[in-house]
């Protein structure tokens, strides 16, 4: 047996044995970036609402400014909020840094831009007979909205899963705001980094099956949900 | 469903611009329950924006509406339009789902499950859309959606019903079938208030016919029984004029 297959065999049965280290490191990862996307879909979703079917002075600019902000690296995210969060910072008397809390909004700032871009995008595919037939028909503006979501779920799904796909497999951000402390803030890719650094690939293999068998998850979820969909005229 | 409605709302000075085109000029319109006003028009003379403006789903620069009982400024009734009044669009939106589904989304969560089912097997009845109920209502032909978004519209019970081009691109039997409906929500006091290319087929549904020109509405028939000839004759007179 060659060494790769030993260590993707070590992975697998540390992955099913259910070691207690590793199964912390998967229960962080996803509590935190669960939190993110949690805080970030309302609002996240109202401003990307408002910004397909409102018109004001600035609306382009803002696209623009959420376009780009799609481009900003993990790290770069990290780092600002590292010096807002530090002890000289203005956030510094929230004694926030290197903890879970510190990660949400890392990872909070990461998804934000990718779930009103692509609901951007969703929304403006729906066509605006949808939100003035709901109004008309007597449905409130929360209502018309409810409805105008359900009619672009597959585009706003997408952007979910994307957003999530984002910030769990994210280093950069959590390795500088969360410090990667064993059992409170070491989530699965700073634990991967941490652990191939050591030369313990096989941890690191098992948590990166993890993220893989998500992100399988997630792309065929959104495959069964698209493929319930009937064609748009 | 039997309601009998009263409304007679008087419109006036209704003014519109899309940037620099002045789209409507203190235009005026007369709506009655139980009277259909044809509101006739070439393309782009504002005929979907006076209905649009009507429904409360475009906002006048000016305007005013008299109800009998006080006159308001547009936007203080805005509101209130938006209770009482259906627009259907030129081609209506179906929702995704069946036609039960879209006939549902009318109705208020307050009903219980049995009184939903009732209305909506009456709209379903009424509108002859039996053999249709259970289809994906985005699959529907042009007709078909047309009976189900005016289906839809009679589970609101409108006092005003707004019709954008009903009949436009229909075979002979759909147009006859939607007219018939049309028909039946006039008898039953709802206030239509329908515009068209194609006057013609409306002849015995109308009651006002209106013409929309250089951003003014001008009521040049109104009787009971408003039938093609005198449209066409209007037509001819207007040429000879000209």
């Amino acid at each position: 047996m060659d060494e790769s297959t030993s260590i993707t065999l070590d992975a697998i049965y540390l992955l099913f044995s259910g070691d207690a280290e590793l199964w912390t490191i998967i229960a962080v990862s996803f509590q935190v970036s669960s939190t993110a996307i949690l805080i970030s879909i309302p609002p996240a979703l109202a401003i990307a609402f408002i910004l397909a079917n409102a018109d004001f002075p600035g609306r382009r600019l803002i696209i623009s400014v959420f376009n780009t902000l799609l481009a900003v690296p993990a790290v770069v995210i990290g780092l600002t909020f590292y010096l807002l969060l530090s002890r000289q910072g203005p956030m510094g008397d929230w004694k926030l840094l290197f903890t879970q809390s510190a990660m949400v909004m890392g990872q909070t700032a990461l998804c934000f831009p990718i779930l009103v871009a692509m609901g951007h995008a969703a929304f403006q595919a729906v066509d605006k007979r949808a939100w003035e037939t709901a109004r008309t028909l007597g449905a409130s503006p929360t209502l018309a909205f409810y409805t105008v979501m359900k009619e672009a779920r597959f585009g706003l799904l997408a952007a979910l899963f994307a957003a999530y796909g984002r910030i769990i497999a994210e280093v950069g951000a959590s390795m500088m705001l969360g410090g990667n402390i064993l059992h409170y803030t070491r989530n699965i890719p700073t634990a991967i980094a941490l652990e191939t650094s050591k030369g313990e690939f096989s941890q690191g293999i098992a948590l990166g099956i993890v993220l893989i068998i998500l992100a399988f998850a997630l792309n065929t979820s959104l495959q069964y949900f698209q493929g319930k969909g009937h064609l748009r005229n | 469903m039997k309601d009998m409605h009263n409304t007679h709302i008087y419109f006036s000075d209704i003014a519109i611009r899309f940037g620099h085109q002045q789209v409507l000029t203190d235009t005026e319109l007369e709506i009655v329950s139980g009277r259909c006003a044809l509101l006739c028009g070439k393309n782009g003379s504002g005929k979907t924006t006076l209905l649009r403006i009507i429904a409360g789903l475009e906002v006048p620069y000016s305007g005013f509406v008299n109800t009998g009982i006080g006159k308001y400024h547009w936007n203080q009734y805005r509101q209130q339009l938006r209770q009482t009044t259906v627009y259907l669009h030129q081609q209506p939106y179906m929702f995704d789902g069946d036609v039960v589904s879209n006939l549902n989304f009318s109705l208020s969560n307050k009903l219980t499950r049995k009184k939903r089912i009732d209305r909506i097997n009456s709209a379903i009845e009424w509108a002859g859309l039996e053999s249709i109920a259970k289809n994906p209502a985005k699959t529907l032909s042009g007709g078909e959606r047309q009976r189900v978004a005016i289906a839809r519209a009679w589970l609101r019970n409108p006092s005003i019903l707004l019709l954008d081009e009903p009949i436009t691109n229909m075979d002979h039997d759909s147009r006859s079938r939607t007219i018939q409906l049309l028909t039946n929500l006039k008898q039953q006091g709802v206030a239509l208030v329908v515009s068209s290319h194609d006057p013609v087929h409306f002849g015995a549904l109308t009651d006002t016919l209106l013409q929309l020109s250089e951003g003014r509405v001008h009521r040049f028939i109104t009787s009971d029984n408003v039938t093609p000839i005198h449209y066409r004759k209007h037509l001819n007179t207007n040429a000879k004029q000209t």
